[in-house]
């Protein structure tokens, strides 16, 4: 029970941090208070935000997937070659693009649950490899690497940009990849047996489940984020490149872990994970607005990272220790 | 423990027979690859590499991992290409590059010991802070005019070999004798193997995780160094991304990520590999775009016939001992 009870306790404090956030911020500039600026604010974090959801049930099975951060790229490269080089319908090129994604998630799927690989490694040559493709991709096409494919039409770029009765699409869209990273999680049959999994794998595939097909199934999942993420970046910015996402590992990990998802698995939730990246975004653009260069962000997410973990860490081993020290008192209370 | 050990040397030989494949294979397309001069310039470029692989081997041994060696070594060098820049002493510059890499090395430990940070998550933290750190102190701008006689030392030569290269050599030779013969060497293969056997034999499993840390600090600064002497200046993303080079080029070189298998040697091979890769290229007149895909697919493919060998291997020992107990019920009943 205390794993269920702890979970809520986080994510509140996580909105008051939002909270703070927002009022801090707005004293240090009054614009910071404007609902339309804040709202269009969800497109400058709307990327990580939704690779980060999947990630989560990743790290919740106990693996790791950083080969996101490429897959952006390779699909933001396929879906402007394929439209904007090849001439083939736009829609179908990000259905293309996203697939593609997809498949690169479930290399790194079927390679780590069923060929034994770690995590980390088979992701890191995930990483190499899906960034080397774009980058190839780029080169073979003759396309300028500086410049990237652009030109894509007015459609496409509504997708990012866009707004339906005031609401930014990005703040749709970000609820919606939401609402079914948290449906797949915390309503589904699936979404059990991936807490089951990364609590004991063993257990769990004592219990009756195919953790293999759980596990690689959550890449391809992280792989389809990771094409969506590299489809919407490329309608915000207006341009095709194969470096796009590059910067994103950090700030990736940073929502996930400060989400209060354990990073070796088991515990978890994607609330968490779309509450620490709105501070996240918040936090970028309330710098920009206080007149902070963009360079410096890297020191206060660190830190954040930081001391998020270390008071999760601490929080946790601290419960325990009471625990230990006042068994009636769980006895109690169970 | 024989056994372990033969498969151990078993793996560093695939990666030197692949090093020697991979020249022999391009010195048939171009045998310009094969010359003296590009063997001995690949290995001088490969020196940041080998230097960096060391230093993470030590960490990647206890079972933990060290992103932030890319900042360290961005935020060395530029401390260090200052120095010289404003005239410092030379002794100075390597002292004070060394003392921050030592001082990183250090927080890092205090963060997965005492904080009990998963290591992989506080090296990123630190990663980052690092490089803002670094645009903190040189304002962002680079570190320009460092004074000529410090490139001239990287082009010093020793019978007829880079004296740098012949120290980083000695180096990893040394760092391998000292990691698989001496008593404390082993400590950090055995706390990576099995913590907990570790912590019943006595051994101050935190102290040396601590160490670990601290070592791929100083390395990572050593190769700031190297790279101040070799290129001559430091750019604010110096060093960007080399992290993951670095631990691409340990895994090649037969160093697992759980821990308590691999050497040093083995994690310089990679090393050598990967920036060999580079030149390659280049004398195969293939266009450069082309090399992070041959990387990645060469480690993808490494990785995954070393799990399968790994997973045969275990059945094979199961089935042994399967056979084992089988025989000795046998014979008592």
């Amino acid at each position: 029970m205390s794993m269920f009870n702890k979970i809520p306790r986080w994510n509140l404090t996580l909105f008051v941090l939002i909270v703070a956030e927002i009022i801090v911020f707005g004293m240090m500039n009054p614009r910071f208070w404007n609902v339309t600026i804040l709202l269009n604010s969800f497109n400058d974090f709307i990327a990580l935000a939704i690779i980060g959801f999947f990630v989560t049930l990743v790290v919740i099975t106990g693996g790791i997937d950083i080969s996101g951060v490429s897959i952006i790229g390779l699909t933001s490269v396929v879906t402007g070659l394929l439209s904007q080089v090849a001439g083939i319908n736009i829609w179908i090129s990000i259905f293309c693009a996203i697939l593609i994604g997809g498949l690169c998630g479930l290399l790194n799927g079927v390679l780590i649950a069923y060929g034994r690989v770690q995590a980390m490694v088979m992701t890191l040559g995930g990483m190499l490899l899906y960034r080397g493709i774009a980058i190839v991709l780029v080169g073979l096409s003759g396309v300028s690497t500086y410049e990237g494919i652009s030109g894509f039409s007015e459609g496409f770029g509504q997708i990012a940009n866009g707004e339906v009765m005031g609401i930014p699409h990005a703040v749709l869209l970000f609820i919606i990849m939401f609402l079914i990273a948290y449906i797949l999680l915390h309503r589904t049959r699936y979404g059990r047996y991936i807490y089951l999994t990364g609590i004991n794998q063993n257990t769990a595939e004592y219990s009756g489940i195919n953790t293999k097909k759980i596990i690689a199934s959550t890449y391809v999942l992280s792989g389809l984020s990771a094409g969506i993420a590299g489809v919407v970046l490329t309608s915000y910015l207006g341009s095709a490149r194969s470096d796009y996402g590059s910067e994103y590992l950090m700030p990736i990990l940073t929502v996930v872990v400060l989400g209060g998802t354990f990073i070796t698995g088991g515990k978890g939730g994607v609330v968490g994970t779309a509450l620490a990246s709105i501070i996240l975004g918040f936090m970028q653009v309330g710098l920009q607005m206080a007149g902070v260069s963009t360079q410096y962000i890297g020191l206060a997410t660190g830190v954040l990272l930081i001391v998020s973990v270390a008071f999760l860490g601490i929080n946790s081993e601290f419960r325990f220790n009471m625990k230990r020290i006042l068994p009636q008192k769980q006895n109690i209370g169970g | 423990m024989a056994r372990i050990s033969t498969i151990i040397k078993q793996r560093e030989t695939r990666t030197l027979l692949f090093l020697i494949l991979l020249f022999v294979v391009v010195g048939f397309i171009n045998t310009d690859y094969l010359s003296l001069q590009n063997i001995d310039k690949s290995l001088k470029s490969s020196l940041l590499y080998i230097v960096l692989a060391v230093g993470m081997t030590f960490v990647l041994l206890t079972g933990n991992l060290d992103i932030s060696v890319g900042g360290t070594l961005g935020l060395s060098a530029a401390v260090c290409g200052t120095i010289l820049r404003d005239g410092g002493n030379i002794f100075l510059a390597v002292i004070a590059a060394l003392l921050i890499g030592a001082f990183i090395g250090l927080i890092n430990g205090f963060g997965v010991i005492k904080l009990k940070i998963s290591s992989f998550i506080m090296t990123l933290a630190l990663l980052s802070i690092t490089r803002v750190v670094q645009v903190l102190y040189t304002d962002g701008k680079w570190v320009e005019n460092i004074p000529a006689n410090v490139k001239e030392l990287s082009k010093i030569d020793i019978f007829g070999m880079n004296l740098l290269s012949f120290f980083v050599i000695v180096g990893v030779i040394f760092v391998q004798v000292y990691l698989s013969k001496s008593r404390k060497g082993r400590y950090y293969t055995a706390i990576g193997d099995n913590v907990d056997g570790a912590i019943s034999l006595g051994i101050p499993v935190n102290r040396y995780i601590a160490y670990s840390f601290v070592i791929s600090g100083i390395s990572a600064s050593l190769a700031g160094l190297i790279f101040v002497s070799q290129i001559g200046f430091v750019s604010t993303n110096a060093g960007a991304g080399i992290e993951l080079t670095v631990i691409a080029a340990c895994v090649l070189g037969g160093v697992s990520l759980i821990g308590g298998i691999g050497t040093v040697i083995g994690a310089a091979l990679g090393a050598i590999i990967l920036t060999s890769i580079n030149s390659a290229l280049v004398f195969m007149k293939v266009p450069a775009f082309w090399n992070d895909t041959i990387s990645g697919s060469l480690l993808i493919i490494i990785v995954v016939i070393d799990a399968l060998l790994v997973f045969h291997a275990n059945k094979k020992a199961k089935k042994v001992r399967l056979n084992a107990r089988v025989l000795q019920k046998g014979a008592q009943g």
